[in-house]
C-alpha cells in the first residue's frame, strides 16, 4: 500500500487552535482522522484530543494489520470517542461537558470508507472532480423538511450543528463508503476554517493540480487570507492514493507501509500515557530482532554502494 | 539511591569481535566504548546496561539484573532495539550510522561508526569565550543547520522522531560534516526509581509539549528543538525552559537584542520554530529548509533609539544572567 500524507494546521484570529489532526497506519491500512474542538464550551481543544486518541488507539488494537469490519470499526471508534469526552468531563466534574466534531477515513483493500459526527468534512477528488464530500450535521446543510435549502442558506446559521461529540445527547454520525480508489485519487480531511473561506471549486481545483505536499499548505494560506484577520483555524490534512508499486518517488511524506512489520503500526496520535505494559520479550523475540536489524544494516548498505 | 552504577568493561575485553579501547561516555541506558574491529577501524560500541536497573562488578562481563527489574530490563531492552531498527534503515551523512548488532553477555550491543570532533556544545562554549558580538557567523549556522535537517527530514521518513536535539547531540567531524547522534536517549528513560517509565527531556531545548505527557508530538517537536539549538548558535547560551516561557517569555526580547547582528530573516525563522503552540511552528522540516535556505538579500533591522532604551531598562530589571548560564547538558528526570 502506498500513499503520501501532508497535514497542515494554522491558527487563524483565534486565541487557541483547538483543531486536531494526525495519522496511523500499518503495512495494509491507514486512517486518517481530525477534529475540531468546539468554541462555546470547554476545554474543546482536549474533546479534540481525546477524539483522535480514542479512535487511533481502537485503530492500533484492531488493525492486524487490517480492520475486518470497517463499518463496525468506525462506528465504535466514534462512540468511543464520545464516551471518553464524557468520563474525562465527569472525572474532572465538569459543569458543561468539552465538544468536538470529528472525521476519519479508513484506508485499505484499495478502498476508502469514512464516518463524520459535525462540521468537519471528508472529500474526495478524482480526476478534477469532487467524487463526493461529507454532509454537515448543520441546520444550512441539512435543513429541517420544512425549510426549503435556498430559504435555509439565507436564515441559518451554518455554525450551528446538531450534533457532535460529547453533549449530553447521543451523536449522530454518518458512515459512507467502502470507495474503490484509483491512483492519483486524492482524499481530503478538513475543519470548517477551510470551507468557510473556500469553496469546493477551489479545493477541487488546488487538490487536482498540486501533489498534497504543495496543495495542502497552498489551502491554508489562502484559505486564512482569504478569512483575514477573524479568520477561524485551519486545520487540512490529504492523502494521495497510490497504486501498488508503480514508481518510486522521493517525494517528501511518501509512506510505503509495506515496510512495517505485521503487528506493527505507526501513528502520529499519541496514545494516551499507559502503564509499563506486560512484555513478552523472550530469547526468541531479542534474537529475532537483531536478526531483523542486521537484516534492515545490509539493505542500507547496499543501498549506500 | 547510592546504589554503585555498574561497572564498565576494560580496555582489550573481547565482545563480538571487537577490541576495546576505552569508554568514551556513559548514560542511563548504558555505556559507549571506542573499539576496534577486526580490521584495526575505529568503531564506537555502545552497550545496552541501564544503571537503575541492572549490576555489574569490576571484571565482570555479564550484568546481573535482579528478578524484580527483569520486566523493565526488557521494556528498555526493546527502545534499545527501535533505536537499532530505525538507525539500521536510514543511511545518511547527517544521522550517526549503525553497522552491527549483536548479543553477547547476557546483553546487547550497538556497533556504530566512531566519529572524531567535537560537539556542537563545545564549539558554542569555545565561540563564547572569545566574548564576540557574534557566537557564530550566520553563513555559518545556515550551512550547519542546513546539513543537520537535511538528516532530520531523513529521520522522520521513517516516522521517528529524535526528541533531543541538542547541542550535545550536534556532533562535527574533524571533516567538517555535522551529524546528529544519541538517539537511544530519545526514545524513553527508565526513572531512577525504575519503576515506570518517563519521556526524558533536556530543558531548554525541549518543546513544551513534552512536558505534558497529554498532548501530541511530532516532528514539529524536533523542529522546537532545531530551532533552539539556532538560539543557542546565536546567543551563546540556551533558551529559557519551555515552563518558564509560558509563564513569561523572553526569548522575544532576548531575539531583539540580536537585530542587526543577525538576519531579520534568520531571527524570524527562530521564533517560529520556538513558538509555544505547536501547530504555530513549520509543520514539517521541509517547510523549514524551504525557509532558512531562502536566498536574496538579507534584511538588517537595527534596533532604534527607543527600543535601545527600552532593552537597557529590561536588562536592569530583569537581570538575565548571561554568564553564568551554562548550556545545558544535563537530563533530567522530572520527579
Amino acid at each position: 500500500m502506498k500513499f503520501s500524507v501532508f497535514q497542515v494546521s494554522r491558527k487563524g484570529g483565534r486565541q487557541l487552535n483547538e483543531d486536531r489532526m494526525g495519522y496511523s497506519y500499518t503495512r495494509a491500512s491507514g486512517i486518517l482522522l481530525l477534529a475540531d474542538g468546539m468554541g462555546g464550551h470547554p476545554e474543546g481543544e482536549v474533546a479534540a484530543q481525546l477524539a483522535l486518541q480514542a479512535i487511533s488507539a481502537l485503530y492500533q488494537k484492531q488493525a492486524n494489520p487490517k480492520i475486518d469490519d470497517v463499518p463496525a470499526f468506525l462506528a465504535a471508534g466514534v462512540m468511543a470517542a464520545h464516551r471518553q469526552i464524557i468520563k474525562y468531563a465527569a472525572e474532572k466534574g465538569m459543569l458543561d461537558t468539552p465538544r468536538t466534531t470529528v472525521v476519519a477515513a479508513l484506508v485499505q483493500d484499495g478502498t476508502a470508507s469514512w464516518v463524520h459526527c459535525g462540521d468537519s468534512r471528508f472529500y474526495l477528488v478524482r480526476e478534477g472532480k469532487l467524487v463526493t464530500r461529507t454532509r454537515d450535521h448543520s441546520y444550512m446543510e441539512q435543513p429541517p423538511a420544512s425549510l426549503s435549502a435556498a430559504r435555509a442558506a439565507e436564515r441559518l446559521n451554518r455554525n450551528i450543528l446538531f450534533t457532535c461529540l460529547g453533549s449530553p445527547t447521543k451523536p449522530v454520525f454518518d458512515i459512507a463508503g467502502p470507495v474503490a480508489l484509483q491512483q492519483g485519487d486524492k482524499i481530503m480531511l478538513c475543519s470548517d476554517g477551510l470551507w468557510g473561506s473556500l469553496d469546493d471549486d477551489d479545493i477541487v481545483h488546488q487538490l487536482t493540480v498540486k501533489a498534497v505536499v504543495a496543495a495542502v499548505p497552498d489551502l491554508v494560506e489562502s484559505a486564512l487570507q482569504k478569512a483575514g484577520a477573524t479568520s477561524d483555524n485551519v486545520t487540512v490534512i490529504a492523502l494521495e492514493w497510490e497504486s501498488p508499486d508503480e514508481f518510486e518517488t522521493t517525494r517528501g511524506a511518501m509512506l510505503a507501509s509495506n515496510d512495517i512489520s505485521d503487528s506493527g503500526f505507526s501513528s502520529t496520535v499519541q496514545a494516551a500515557p499507559t502503564a509499563a505494559e506486560d512484555d513478552d520479550l523472550d530469547d526468541a523475540a531479542i534474537e529475532r530482532s537483531i536478526a531483523e536489524i542486521n537484516e534492515a544494516i545490509r539493505r542500507s548498505a547496499a543501498k549506500r554502494r | 539511591m547510592s546504589k554503585a552504577k555498574p561497572a564498565a568493561l576494560p580496555p582489550d575485553t573481547m565482545i563480538g569481535g571487537y577490541r576495546i579501547i576505552r569508554k568514551v561516555a556513559a548514560g542511563g541506558f548504558g555505556v559507549v566504548y571506542l573499539a576496534l574491529d577486526a580490521g584495526g577501524q575505529q568503531v564506537a560500541v555502545k552497550e545496552y546496561l541501564p544503571a537503575s536497573l541492572v549490576t555489574r562488578g569490576p571484571g565482570e562481563l555479564a550484568p546481573t539484573v535482579p528478578p524484580d527489574k527483569l520486566s523493565l530490563y526488557r521494556l528498555g531492552l526493546k527502545s534499545f532495539f527501535e533505536e537499532g531498527r530505525a538507525l539500521a534503515q536510514i543511511s545518511h551523512p547527517s544521522v550517526v550510522s549503525v553497522m552491527n548488532f549483536f548479543r553477547e553477555n547476557e546483553t546487547v550491543y550497538m556497533v556504530m561508526n566512531y566519529l572524531e570532533g567535537a560537539a556542537l556544545q563545545d564549539f558554542i562554549m569555545t565561540a563564547r569565550d572569545l566574548k564576540q558580538q557574534k557566537v557564530f557567523r550566520e553563513s555559518t549556522i545556515r550551512s550547519l543547520f542546513d546539513e543537520i535537517l537535511r538528516g532530520l527530514r531523513i529521520v522522520h521518513q521513517h516516522k521517528m522522531l529524535h526528541l533531543d536535539i541538542k547541542p550535545a547531540n550536534i556532533f562535527i567531524t574533524d571533516d567538517n560534516r555535522s551529524v546528529l547522534i544519541d538517539f537511544g536517549a530519545a526514545r524513553e528513560v527508565l526513572s531512577k526509581e525504575g519503576n515506570f517509565i518517563r519521556p526524558m527531556y533536556t530543558p531548554g531545548f525541549a518543546a513544551p509539549e513534552m512536558y505534558r505527557r497529554d498532548s501530541s508530538m511530532g516532528p514539529w517537536t524536533d523542529i522546537y528543538a532545531i530551532g533552539a539549538c539556532i538560539y543557542a548558535c546565536m546567543q551563546g547560551y540556551p533558551p529559557n525552559e519551555a515552563p518558564q516561557r509560558v509563564e513569561k517569555d523572553r526569548i522575544a526580547t532576548a531575539l531583539t537584542r540580536l537585530r542587526g547582528i543577525y538576519s531579520d530573516n534568520l531571527i524570524e525563522v527562530v521564533e517560529w520554530c520556538m513558538a509555544l503552540d505547536p501547530l504555530s511552528r513549520p509543520q514539517s522540516v521541509f517547510a523549514l529548509q524551504k525557509e532558512l535556505s531562502r536566498e536574496g538579500e538579507r534584511r538588517y533591522t537595527k534596533l532604534s533609539v527607543a527600543e535601545k532604551v527600552r532593552l537597557q531598562f529590561d536588562t536592569m530589571v530583569t537581570d538575565t544572567k548571561k554568564s553564568t548560564k551554562s548550556i545545558a547538558s544535563s537530563v533530567i528526570k522530572p520527579k
